[in-house]
């Protein structure tokens, strides 16, 4: 019956495929429109998420994402590591100067300052020159993005100089750090310059970065800075998530590739339902005439399982293949660059499009078994 | 036919392995590391942490002088082990040792006066003496005898203000000669030279020490001048065992053993130095011994300070 089954599926080529392509292009589709959504606004959170040597980041009360900060008291850095389950509590400051290029080149930067005792933060992950050059005076390291901002058609190369503040800087990494939601070049210096680059302020401190001891979770430590500073505490994650959270709930992105995701839904609904559904209309005959020989309805529902299961898992495979082809591509690209293919979206999508063919499948299937077999000889 | 119809489901199957082994390797691994220098840590399990200061244990002493004027001779330099009164620096007493010239021939010359009104007086008396042996009160008219009395007590009275004056003279040459002690600067202790900032032919003036020419104090023992936060204060735990670190070399670790407080809570030390800076919070200042100081640890070291304390009441 498989066998048999199987041949009605591909006796009609024209109609195999096309049923193939509906599938595959709804899943590219709908994989492709919810993992740039991903991350796109996991951005948010990626310069939290860069700093792998804390877990958990202390912050003025009422902070609700990353890039909008409100300085801390010098003071409250000793109130944090004075709480127990602290392993260690470092600062780390974060500005949005203004950096200009010889050649006039501007652009809105952000800088995180790391601590100059122990350089916490510091960007691992390097394509030119190495972090360790921040010990050096008046050093910093820029991401490669910002580099091709600042510097438009130039190659990579060390050495370069920047204006921020009056004060002349001089390029002695490019990294390749997170991208940040918004555009700006990423730069890293050391505390103590950074808050030259700023201009003065009266308080200065953006974080407290602490990782918890051996024994005591993140989660935890964080609920306990909280209740014994006064001071906002969150874990990586948790910090992560709110400033996607906030750019989800202010910004129109999420309604315009919801719109998209809700159309691709649609259309892979439609289109393939309808397809899957037309399939089996047209094949009525043929299973009349299978009724008519004495199949039973439970080798009916068989054939049809097995047929869908096969356009699931062939057009599903295929259009997976595709968004991975796109993504492998495109994190080429500088701007998409840390684009991953979501594997939550790609077993999602297979999930979703298994429904609504199961969905189309079943209401065929319908008709099949209310088929009776009389009916093939009628017309 | 049939091995044409499984081509489909074939590459289907190698689109998806490729897939997935496209997702497995794009997906990012985020593994922690540890920061690139170690931070300070506490050795205890309930702490209070502040930030110190190295300072000598007799503070820092911010010389002043008695007078102003121009150096002339500067006899240390900044390391220099000094004794009590020891001379650090001069100043110019060229105007003083002309006073003290002019105070010495002033009592020269008052001794001369004085010595000439001896003199007179001596005659003086002498010639009252023999009006008052005259037997015969006609040989010598009376108003002659009175003019030789009121002589003598004039000359009397001359001569101890010959003598005041050289009293006088001889206070106004102390007077000078204590200036020119005064215009040599000693040291008030045993101790170190920890800065020199003034030099041969500079200009000092009195007042104010905010901007100190020269800085002494005892280095052996080493104070660390602790800052904690006024909300901490109520954990302090009296005689606690501390630790301290300097700031970038977090692996080293000194014990301290607490000396005192300071009895006045005081704003926290600005420290972007911005002299507009409001104070935020006030700070009890505790004063630590260093146990074990090396040759690597200087004055005015900023150190990460650990306390060790009892626990917050929401601890458990």
């Amino acid at each position: 019956m498989t066998y048999v089954a199987f041949q009605m599926l591909i006796g009609d080529r024209a109609k195999y495929i096309g049923l193939l392509f509906a599938v595959a292009f709804s899943t590219f589709l709908l994989q492709n429109q919810t993992s740039i959504f991903s991350n796109l606004m996991k951005r948010a959170g990626n310069q939290i998420r860069d700093v792998t040597d804390a877990d958990v980041w202390v912050m003025a009360p009422k902070t609700e994402y990353f890039d909008q900060t409100k300085a801390l008291q010098e003071s409250d850095l000793q109130k944090v590591r004075g709480v127990s389950g602290v392993d260690y509590a470092v600062r780390i400051f974060k500005g949005l100067p203004i950096a200009k290029t010889r050649k006039g080149q501007f652009a809105a930067c952000s800088v995180l300052g790391l601590d100059d005792a122990t350089l916490l933060g510091a960007p691992r992950n390097m394509i030119l020159g190495n972090w360790q050059d921040l010990w050096k005076p008046n050093c910093i390291v820029l991401d490669k993005a910002g580099y091709l901002l600042l510097f438009p058609g130039e190659e990579l190369k060390l050495g370069q100089e920047l204006e921020l503040n009056d004060q002349r800087v001089k390029v002695v990494g490019i990294s390749d750090a997170l991208p940040a939601f918004t555009t700006f070049p990423l730069i890293h210096a050391r505390y103590t310059e950074a808050l030259t680059f700023q201009g003065r302020q009266r308080q200065q401190l953006s974080f407290v970065l602490v990782r918890p001891t051996v024994g005591t979770s993140p989660d935890e430590l964080a609920t306990r800075i909280a209740e014994q500073t006064g001071l906002m505490a969150l874990t990586t994650s948790q910090f992560q998530r709110a400033s996607v959270v906030y750019y989800l709930k202010n910004t129109g992105i999420p309604v315009n590739f919801g719109i998209t995701v809700v159309v691709s839904i649609i259309v892979g609904l439609v289109v393939t339902g309808q397809t899957f559904y037309l399939f089996i209309l047209e094949n009525l005959k043929q299973f009349g005439a299978l009724k008519a020989i004495g199949v039973t309805n439970g080798s009916m529902l068989g054939m049809v399982l097995f047929q869908s299961s096969l356009v699931w898992f062939v057009g599903v495979s295929i259009g997976t293949a595709l968004s991975a082809t796109f993504f492998n591509i495109s994190s080429l690209v500088i701007q998409l660059r840390h684009f991953i293919f979501f594997w939550e979206s790609a077993v999602g999508v297979a999930a979703f499009m298994l429904l609504i063919i199961a969905l189309a499948s079943s209401a065929g299937l319908m008709r099949v078994i209310r088929l009776q077999p009389a009916e093939v000889f009628r017309s | 036919m049939k091995i044409k119809g499984l081509i489909l489901p074939t590459v289907a199957g190698i689109c998806l392995v490729y897939a997935a082994v496209s997702i497995a390797q794009s997906h990012p691994q985020r593994v922690l590391t540890d920061p690139p220098k170690a931070p300070p840590r506490t050795s205890f399990a309930h702490t209070i942490a502040a930030v110190g200061l190295i300072e000598p244990s007799s503070e820092s002493i911010h010389i002043g002088s008695h007078r102003i004027g121009v150096v002339t001779k500067v006899n240390v330099i900044a390391g220099d082990k000094v004794a009590k009164d020891q001379v650090l620096f001069r100043l110019d007493t060229r105007d003083l040792s002309a006073q003290r010239k002019t105070a010495l021939a002033k009592i020269a010359q008052a001794t001369a006066e004085s010595r000439t009104t001896a003199v007179l007086l001596d005659q003086a008396r002498r010639r009252l003496k023999s009006a008052n042996s005259l037997t015969d009160p006609r040989a010598l008219a009376t108003e002659e005898r009175d003019d030789r009395a009121s002589e003598c007590a004039r000359l009397e009275a001359q001569l101890a203000t010959s003598q005041a004056t050289i009293a006088l003279a001889q206070a106004e040459l102390e007077t000078v000669e204590t200036e020119i002690t005064r215009s040599t600067v000693t040291s008030p202790i045993d101790g170190t030279v920890l800065q020199v900032r003034v030099r041969e032919g500079e200009f000092i003036e009195g007042g104010s020490s905010n901007d100190p020419r020269l800085i002494v104090g005892t280095i052996d023992p080493l104070h660390l001048r602790a800052d904690i936060d006024e909300f901490e204060i109520a954990r302090l735990k009296p005689g606690a065992k501390a630790i301290a670190s300097p700031r970038g070399d977090a692996e080293r670790k000194y014990e301290l053993q607490f000396v005192r407080y300071e009895p006045l809570v005081i704003p926290k030390k600005s420290l972007t130095g911005d002299s507009t800076e409001r104070v935020d919070t006030r700070v009890l200042q505790a004063i630590f011994r260093l146990k074990n100081p090396d040759d690597r640890l200087f004055i005015g070291q900023q150190m990460d300070v650990f306390i060790e304390s009892h626990p917050r009441k929401s601890d458990s």
